[in-house]
């Protein structure tokens, strides 16, 4: 499971250029699930089991990543960008992005430190101010290399590191996907649809219509949530913590979980001995909140792996976590199916 | 050797000031061919004197520096995150959630402490050393501090790639882009004899002061010293007034602590040869080695070529092939002048 992590991570793929993760991913299951592709590109595979559960159920993650959009060339060749998902600018400064189709390279700088205010120091730069340079003077220059609406990508390696730790871009939502392509390889025991969904960063827009096709009774949402166990926050500021277990909320600012799922995924993981946590914070949102007002209407959990630096190039998570948030979604399912 | 090749070798190497043991065996590597290199000086500079020296012969040094902007552990906390100070004046706006290397008993990976914007609710302060950690992914102090010591060294770690055209990015840039000028002003030279006794420093501890540059000098002593380091290329929000232009060549400076002799003579060489070149006015002292350098002992006539430079002191430095090869070939010229 962490080979394809590592191999779903260092793909490409920011909201509405979700292309690459998609085809890796129907390379793999492809000979596994009915798969289909629609309108917006969600990928929604259909798993045979071995028997037809009593509730249609549905698992989702999405494919998408944040990342940048080039919006404007300057006449001195540099680009300027937008935003695609909820990027803090500071995250973007000073490193190395991918662009476009020819993967051209840029990086993002500005005014050396040295010929800053004592008041500009103290301020970080907008992306409004942002500039990615890629070697040109001209914008004629710039526009045979790139162009407006290139997707633009943070370089960033998958390292495993420290106690059980790893480290990549686009951890969120790509071990969601790792950990479907793996149930969906082992095989169900009742049939069961997955989603691979798009534009999750910027307003839960695939999973609003891969909710709507499959129209589950139950569904749960893989994702990666805000940890901050670091240690310039404390008490219920760390939301929640690395190594701790997969993380099963109640509240998120989209959605109310389904309170019989959260007290299912609590008494299954104990009954398991698996460790499992919640949030301390009402924060984030993933794509439950698309999916549980489906149609009529859907119970919906989420399992999310705690992930610190999220929409960052440098997620982090703990691989036990990884490890725990499959099988706490398989307990979950085992126990939903037919209830 | 191919310059790109010579500052990629050059930037890959890890030197952060007072800890450039392996950024000056690269360079001392490059520098070997040329002469005869030591490096047990106290401060650890890279020293070369080139070719065989003859009796009587004013001695010309040629200085770039070799450590770089990087940051060293001061704590570890009791959950073995790493609390760090700088090595120079790092730009600290990029700090957030970047990959960092700790040279620890071995190298190990880190991250610089975020918070994701879900919780973040002002995004426009600049962070600082001070309110951020290492994230080692460590779990307590007791195993953090098997393999970190307070005073290891952190870099941001990014290998010279090239962007369009001629351009390049790396770390370290600074100065590593002034040691490759001279090395290929050494490959230009050939061997071929000049009016001065030409010595090679490449000296620790600029950024935190030109303290290796001091120490050299002293050890040198020479008459006469070409200072090569980076300077401002204009960048988006930059005017014309107050930066070079990249690709334009190197920049000659001009200051009332440099020798407007040396100043002169540069650019009526440049001229005269048709090699590309910019100035640079600074209005006192020049913040580069040369400050040091040209006070040392009884004096030395100094001057800074520059290699015009983007984002100085950030890991996405960017410089211009041909700016260090004109500036290669301008100081060769120099040196070759009868």
């Amino acid at each position: 499971m962490l080979d394809k992590l590592k191999d779903l991570c260092l793909l490409d793929g920011i909201s509405g250029d979700e292309g690459a993760v998609r085809e890796y991913i129907i390379d793999k299951i492809g000979d596994k699930a009915e798969i289909r592709v629609d309108n917006l590109g969600n990928l929604i595979a259909f798993c045979k089991g071995k028997n037809t559960p009593k509730n249609k159920i549905m698992v989702s993650a999405h494919m998408d990543e944040v990342g940048m959009i080039v919006t404007y060339v300057n006449s001195d060749g540099t680009l300027k960008v937008s935003s695609v998902g909820g990027v803090d600018p500071r995250v973007v400064f000073g490193r190395r992005v991918k662009i476009g189709r020819n993967n051209v390279l840029g990086v993002v700088g500005g005014k050396a430190i040295h010929n800053l205010t004592a008041e500009e120091r103290k301020k970080s730069v907008p992306f409004d101010k942002l500039t990615i340079d890629i070697g040109v003077d001209s914008r004629e220059e710039a526009l045979k290399l790139v162009r407006l609406g290139d997707s633009v990508r943070f370089v960033s390696d998958f390292v495993e590191y420290g106690e059980g730790f790893v480290k990549c871009k686009a951890i969120d939502d790509r071990a969601g996907c790792a950990i479907m392509l793996r149930m969906i390889e082992e095989g169900v025991e009742y049939d069961t649809y997955f989603t691979f969904v798009v534009q999750e960063e910027i307003g839960l827009r695939g999973s609003t219509c891969a909710a709507f096709t499959v129209a589950p009774d139950y569904a749960v949402v893989l994702e990666s949530t805000t940890a901050a166990d670091i240690p310039s926050a404390s008490g219920e500021k760390r939301v929640c913590e690395l190594g701790k277990g997969p993380v099963v909320s109640y509240m998120d600012r989209h959605t109310m979980y389904d309170r019989e799922l959260y007290e299912l995924a609590f008494s299954a993981a104990e009954e398991k001995c698996l460790p499992c946590q919640t949030k301390t914070m009402v924060a984030g949102g993933n794509d439950a909140g698309a999916i549980h007002v489906s149609r009529g209407g859907v119970k919906t959990a989420a399992v999310s792996l705690p992930c610190r630096y999220l929409h960052s190039p440098s997620c982090v998570i703990n691989k036990a976590d990884f490890e725990n948030a499959y099988v706490l979604t398989k307990l979950i399912l085992d126990r939903t199916y037919n209830k | 050797m191919d310059t790109f090749e010579i500052l990629s070798q050059l930037c890959s190497a890890a030197g952060v000031s007072g800890a450039e043991g392996s950024a000056a065996e690269a360079a001392a590597k490059l520098l070997e061919e040329y002469g005869e290199v030591t490096l047990d000086n106290a401060l650890g500079s890279v020293i070369c004197k080139v070719g065989s020296w003859a009796d009587g012969k004013p001695v010309m040094l040629l200085d770039a520096h070799i450590d770089e902007i990087g940051m060293i552990v001061t704590y570890i906390t009791e959950d073995g995150f790493l609390k760090i100070s700088g090595c120079g004046g790092l730009d600290t706006r990029l700090l957030l959630a970047q990959q960092v290397t700790v040279y620890g008993k071995e190298k190990l990976t880190g991250i610089v402490t975020s918070t994701p914007p879900h919780l973040e609710k002002d995004s426009s302060v600049a962070p600082d050393l001070d309110s951020v950690f290492i994230d080692i992914g460590f779990t307590s102090r007791e195993n953090a501090a098997k393999y970190v010591s307070l005073g290891d060294r952190v870099l941001i770690e990014n290998k010279a790639e090239r962007l369009a055209g001629s351009r390049v990015t790396s770390k370290a840039i600074d100065d590593r882009s002034g040691c490759a000028a001279i090395l290929k002003t050494l490959e230009l030279l050939n061997g071929q004899q000049t009016a001065y006794n030409i010595a090679v420093c490449f000296s620790t501890q600029e950024e935190v002061g030109e303290r290796g540059a001091k120490t050299t000098a002293y050890d040198i002593s020479a008459d006469y010293a070409i200072v090569v380091d980076v300077s401002f290329a204009r960048t988006h929000y930059e005017s014309e007034e107050e930066c070079g232009i990249m690709g334009k060549g190197a920049m000659i400076g001009i200051a009332p602590s440099l020798s407007r002799e040396m100043s002169d003579s540069f650019i009526s060489l440049a001229e005269e040869k048709g090699i590309p070149y910019q100035l640079e006015v600074m209005s006192g002292k020049t913040g580069t080695n040369a400050d040091a350098i040209g006070v040392s002992g009884s004096g030395t006539k100094a001057v800074t070529i520059s290699i015009p430079e983007k984002h100085m002191h950030t890991p996405v430095e960017i410089v211009d092939i041909n700016d260090i090869d004109n500036t290669a070939l301008l100081i060769a010229e120099y040196l070759k002048r009868v």
